[in-house]
């Protein structure tokens, strides 16, 4: 049971992914930076030894029901022992190494992949432990982080396919979500069990929330969350509803003759001679946030 | 295992591999580019795109047939999705998401096939990714060999001792089983990773890597970036003006 997606190339229509490349860098050098500021750089050693066991662990299988298995995701883990911030590098590093080294999930979706699972995936996990990892509820928070985790980015992902134009009849939409909701019950499983284990041997590993700290994170997490409950209204609805959705919200900001219907008649005599503006246009656009990005990052450094 | 073979083929000698590795990553992205906004006669220009890298990986003395296997990764996920497509009746997008995904798996792993990871993610720091970043997926890619040998010798372990995943009883006591396990495995890492530092910080490490080599972005790099970027264009031009 394969319960985390990693979208390859080719799967998002062009402003799908030039948006979300352009929202997904700036969030993750800055939550680099916060990790970086709250971890001495030296202990780098152990963020790059913790995201080879999250791949690791995807070798030991959990049982599921009769003859199958799943096995660990690892957000909410990696959030409950090492922090939001630290956990959302790792498993940033590992999208980027499945990417590259493995060619699971594409480069130019590696920007959706790591807002579904590096940024939301670990943040909306958290939420949960953060809230509620002190009181009574403990257990119930821990399963709660797992599950909410995986279904977040699971959901994100599929609504961002969804935008881009990826048919999928409401019988197979009905599917994957049951699909996502079995997952996330069995991230949240694990996850608990885990970390109840990782207690017995040593309670030091799992961190205790301080509560109300830090407001950027309240807010990535809230997003998070939120954008994950729209994305299930909009897959809750049909796939039609959800183009139309995204034709009126121009949520790719580019206009309706963007979103890809291909080979659709009109848009074919009309896209003859526009393509090789809309690819400069998206090349230009990477190009603007990577200046812009790397702007910041010298100021900063000042 | 295939991130082996990648290894030995990143550490080829050809005119591909001694290419900079940004001028490559600037390649990759223009082709990546190209490939997603293919829309008018697809199938026409993913098969000159194809035959395009088809030759460089020729040129990069890879074997041809393993590389265009190990790119077909990605087809078990987009077969589901392409199936679908199919199934509810735009047979066109399915046939689309089966050439765009593997396609531009193929153009990755050449790049990752003719550059060594080290190489190519100091590339990347070059043009300016945060280096903390790609510190983390330096280790990380370092000790995954490690970690995973690690997993699957108590796999093998907990297999001996007769556990299974696959049963009809006992899911609770097995489940549990599997959770202390990667408990055990999660604590291990931990302290291997305090060991690992120890031991950089008792050699001098300062919290950064010192490159032995400081790839040069040499004329022949700016001429390979150019050609390279626009031949997958000139492609696409060619056989949207003739088909």
């Amino acid at each position: 049971m394969k319960a985390a997606v990693h979208i390859p190339d080719g799967f998002l229509s062009t402003p799908v992914w030039t948006t979300l490349d352009a929202v997904a860098a700036p969030t993750v050098v800055l939550i680099v930076r916060r990790a970086q500021a709250g971890f001495e750089e030296s202990k780098v050693p152990l963020l790059g030894v913790m995201g080879a066991f999250v791949f690791a662990a995807q070798m030991i299988n959990f049982p599921v029901g009769i003859g199958t298995s799943g096995h660990l995701v690892g957000a909410a883990l990696l959030a409950c022992t090492l922090g939001p911030a630290a956990a959302s590098v790792v498993m940033a590093a590992i999208l980027a190494i499945q990417a590259l080294v493995f060619q699971d999930g594409g480069i130019l979706a590696l920007g959706a992949n790591m807002l579904n699972m590096a940024v939301a995936g670990v943040f909306a996990g958290y939420l949960p432990f953060h809230l509620w990892g002190n009181s009574r509820g403990r257990r119930l928070a821990i399963f709660s982080s797992g599950a909410l985790s995986l279904l977040a980015s699971a959901v994100l992902a599929l609504s961002e396919l969804l935008i881009s134009g990826v048919r999928m009849p409401g019988s197979v939409l009905g599917v994957s979500l049951g699909l996502f909701a079995v997952s996330a019950l069995l991230e949240g499983a694990i996850t608990l069990a885990v970390i109840e284990a990782l207690e017995k041997i040593q309670p030091g590993f799992v961190r205790r929330p301080v509560a109300g700290k830090s407001l950027a994170f309240g807010a990535i997490a809230l997003m998070a969350v939120l954008l994950a409950g729209v994305g299930v209204l909009l897959a809750a609805t049909t796939p039609d509803g959800i183009q139309k959705l995204g034709l009126e919200t121009g949520i790719a900001g580019r206009g309706h003759a963007l979103i890809s219907t291909p080979l659709s008649g009109y848009e074919v005599s009309f896209l003859r001679a526009e393509w090789p503006r809309k690819a400069g246009a998206g090349l230009a656009g990477l190009g603007l946030i990577y200046g812009a990005c790397a702007l910041i990052g010298r100021g900063r450094r000042k | 295992m295939h991130h082996v073979v990648l290894e030995r083929w990143s550490r080829g000698a050809s005119p591909i591999h001694r290419r900079d590795p940004r001028a490559k990553l600037a390649a990759l992205l223009v082709f990546l580019v190209v490939l997603a906004t293919a829309q008018q006669s697809l199938p026409a220009v993913a098969l000159a795109l194809f035959v395009l890298l088809a030759g460089a990986l020729l040129w990069a003395r890879l074997p041809l047939m393993g590389a265009l296997i190990r790119a077909g990764i990605v087809l078990p996920f987009t077969l589901v999705f392409a199936a679908i497509a199919w199934m509810s009746g735009d047979p066109a997008r399915g046939l689309a998401l089966l050439l765009k995904s593997y396609l531009s798996a193929l153009a990755v792993l050449l790049v990752v096939s003719t550059t060594a990871l080290p190489v190519l993610l100091r590339g990347l720091e070059m043009t300016g990714a945060p280096r903390f970043l790609l510190m983390v997926a330096q280790f990380l890619y370092r000790y995954l060999f490690v970690i995973s040998e690690e997993a699957q010798h108590m796999a093998k372990a907990a297999a001996s001792r007769g556990a299974s995943v696959r049963g009809l009883t006992g899911h609770g006591a097995r489940f549990r089983a599997a959770a202390g396990a990667l408990a055990v495995l999660f604590a291990r890492s931990y302290s291997r990773a305090e060991e690992v530092h120890r031991a950089m910080m008792s050699r001098g490490f300062l919290g950064h890597f010192e490159p032995l080599f400081a790839p040069q972005f040499q004329k022949s790099d700016a001429v390979f970036a150019i050609l390279a970027s626009l031949a997958p264009v000139l492609v696409r031009l060619a056989v949207e003006r003739t088909v």
